[in-house]
C-alpha cells in the first residue's frame, strides 16, 4: 500500500473561517464599541474566546496535511503528529449533528498510539473512509476496545470490526 | 465537539435576535399601548387634563418614536443591562425585576434538581421493580402528575394546609422579610417556602420523565445483552449501571432542554395562585398591560433559558451518545 497525501477541501476550511469570522465579530464588537455590563462582558468574551480557538484550529487544518500510510497516519503541518498502526491503542469515531433529527451530521474520527500520540479527523477530509478503514482493521489487530457508539458509526460506514467492546 | 460548540452557539445568536424581534413585536401588536388604560382610569375619575397627561406619558416611554426605533434602544440597551421604562410606577425594567429575577431562578433551579432527582430515582427504581408495590405507586404518582393540572394542585395544597394544619402556604418567604435585604434568616424563610411551589410545579415534569425513563429501560432490561450479562454472573447493579441504564438515559437527558421553558410556562399560574413574588405574576400583569420593555425582557430571559437549555442537552447526548441514527446521513 502506497501512502495518500490528504487534506481538508478548500470549501471547508472557508465555510469554518466564516464561522470563526462571525463568532469573533458577534463577540467581539459589543465588547469594543459598546459599554457593557461586567456580567454580559465575561460571556461575550467567553464566547470570543471560544470562537478565536476554532480560528485558530481553523488556520491549524489549514496548514496540515495528513499521510496516510501502510504503517502510520501523520499529521504534517505546525503541530504536527504520528500515530503508528502497529501501537493504535485507541480509536473513537463520533457522529455530531446540530440538528434535531440528528441528520445531516459529520463524524469525527480520534486514533491514539502507545506514547499519548493522537490525532483527530473530521469526516470532511479528502479520504477519510481510508482512514477510518485501516484505522478499524487496525484495531482489530491489535485487539483495542471500542464503545458501542463507535461500533454502531463503523457500522454505518459499511464497516464491521470483530472483538470486544469497550470495558470503560 | 469544538466545531459541534460553535455551530450550536453561532445559531444561537440569530435565534435569540429573531425570538426578541418577534415578542417585542407582537406584544405591541394589539390596538393601543400601555398608557390607554391609565388614561382610561383618569378620564374614569374625571381628570380634565388626562390626555394631556397621556402625551406626557407616550413622550416619556417613547412610545411617540416607530416601533423599529424603539426595538433597537431596547436591543442597545441590553447590553448596559438597561431595559428601557416600565408603564408600571414608570420604574426602570432592571430595579423592578432584580429581586424577582432573583427569587425566579432560585425556584426554578430547585424544581429542575427536584424533578431530576426524584424521577431518575423512582424511574429506576419503577423499572427494576416491575409490578411491586413501589411500581405501582410511582405509576400512580405519575398519572396524578400528568392528570392534575399544576394550579388545581396548588389550590388543594392551598386549602389543606389552611384548614388542616394551619399553615400559609403562599408568598415564598415570611411576610418580615420582604422588601429587607438579604440575611441568613431570609434565607431559611425562603428555602421553607420554597418546598410546596416546588412539588406543585415540579409534578407533572416528573411525572412525565417517570414513565418516560421507566418505559426506556424495561425496554433495555429486556434485552438479550443484559440476558447474557446475567447469564456470565455480572452483579445486577454493576449490569444496570453500565449497559441498560446508559442507553435508556439518551431521552432522559434529551428532555432536559425542553424542561425549562415548561417549568417557567408551568410557574406563571402557580406563582399567581400561590401569592409567589416571582416574575410569573408580574408577567402577566405586563401583557395584559402592554408594558412592552417589561414582557419583552421577561419573555428574552426564557427564550435565553430555554436555548441554553437546549444547548446543554444537546452537548450532553452528544457526549453521551455520539452515534449515528438511521436514516441519517453523514458529510463524505
Amino acid at each position: 500500500m502506497s501512502s495518500a497525501d490528504l487534506r481538508y477541501p478548500r470549501e471547508t476550511l472557508w465555510a469554518d473561517y466564516l464561522r470563526a469570522a462571525a463568532g469573533v465579530v458577534l463577540c467581539g464588537a459589543p465588547l469594543l464599541l459598546l459599554e457593557v455590563n461586567p456580567w454580559l462582558a465575561a460571556i461575550l468574551a467567553a464566547g470570543f474566546v471560544l470562537f478565536t480557538l476554532f480560528l485558530a484550529r481553523t488556520a491549524l487544518r489549514h496548514r496540515t496535511r495528513y499521510v496516510l500510510g501502510p504503517d502510520t497516519l501523520c499529521a504534517d503541518g505546525p503541530a504536527g503528529t504520528l500515530v503508528e498502526w502497529g501501537r493504535l491503542d485507541r480509536l473513537k469515531l463520533s457522529y455530531f449533528s446540530t440538528k434535531r433529527d440528528r441528520s445531516d451530521g459529520w463524524m469525527q474520527l480520534s486514533v491514539g498510539s502507545t506514547g499519548g500520540r493522537q490525532v483527530k479527523v473530521d469526516s470532511s477530509l479528502d479520504g477519510f473512509h481510508d482512514i477510518v478503514e485501516r484505522a478499524a482493521r487496525a484495531a482489530e489487530a491489535g485487539g483495542v476496545g471500542l464503545s458501542e457508539a463507535t461500533r454502531a458509526n463503523l457500522r454505518s460506514m459499511g464497516i464491521s470490526v470483530a472483538g470486544q467492546e469497550e470495558l470503560a | 465537539m469544538l466545531k459541534f460548540i460553535v455551530r450550536r452557539v453561532l445559531l444561537m445568536i440569530p435565534t435569540l435576535f429573531i425570538i426578541s424581534a418577534l415578542v417585542y413585536f407582537i406584544i405591541d401588536l394589539p390596538p393601543g399601548d400601555c398608557v390607554t388604560s391609565q388614561v382610561d382610569e383618569l378620564l374614569a375619575r374625571g381628570d380634565a387634563d388626562a390626555l394631556q397627561r397621556a402625551d406626557e406619558l407616550r413622550q416619556l416611554y417613547g412610545l411617540n418614536e416607530p416601533l423599529w426605533q424603539r426595538y433597537f434602544e431596547w436591543v442597545g440597551g441590553i447590553f448596559r443591562w438597561d431595559f428601557g421604562l416600565s408603564c408600571q410606577d414608570t420604574v426602570p425594567v432592571a430595579d423592578l425585576i432584580g429581586e424577582r429575577m432573583a427569587l425566579t431562578l432560585i425556584m426554578e433551579s430547585t424544581t429542575i434538581a427536584f424533578i431530576w432527582i426524584a424521577s431518575f430515582i423512582i424511574g429506576v427504581y419503577a423499572a427494576t421493580h416491575q409490578y411491586r408495590m413501589g411500581d405501582y405507586v410511582a405509576s400512580f404518582i405519575g398519572f396524578v402528575g400528568l392528570s392534575v393540572p399544576n394550579f388545581l394542585l396548588a389550590l388543594v395544597l392551598l386549602y389543606v394546609g389552611k384548614v388542616y394544619f394551619g399553615l400559609s402556604i403562599g408568598g415564598l418567604m415570611d411576610p418580615e422579610y420582604i422588601d429587607k435585604p438579604f440575611s441568613w434568616g431570609k434565607f431559611v424563610s425562603v428555602a421553607e417556602h420554597l418546598i410546596i411551589p416546588v412539588i406543585v410545579i415540579g409534578m407533572s415534569g416528573t411525572a412525565g420523565m417517570i414513565r418516560r425513563l421507566r418505559a426506556n429501560l424495561l425496554d433495555e432490561l429486556q434485552k438479550q445483552y443484559v440476558v447474557t450479562g446475567r447469564a456470565k454472573g455480572l452483579p445486577p447493579l454493576r449490569l444496570l449501571i453500565k449497559y441498560p441504564l446508559r442507553h435508556a438515559i439518551n431521552p432522559f437527558v434529551a428532555d432536559i432542554g425542553g424542561l425549562l421553558p415548561d417549568v417557567i410556562s408551568g410557574s406563571v399560574i402557580v406563582s399567581v395562585v400561590l401569592s409567589l413574588p416571582t416574575t410569573g405574576p408580574m408577567l402577566l400583569g405586563a401583557l395584559k398591560t402592554q408594558d412592552v420593555n417589561l414582557a419583552a425582557t421577561f419573555l428574552l430571559f426564557v427564550a435565553v433559558l430555554t436555548v441554553i437549555g437546549m444547548l446543554i442537552s444537546d452537548l450532553a447526548l452528544a457526549a453521551l451518545d455520539p452515534r449515528i441514527r438511521f436514516g441519517a446521513t453523514s458529510e463524505k
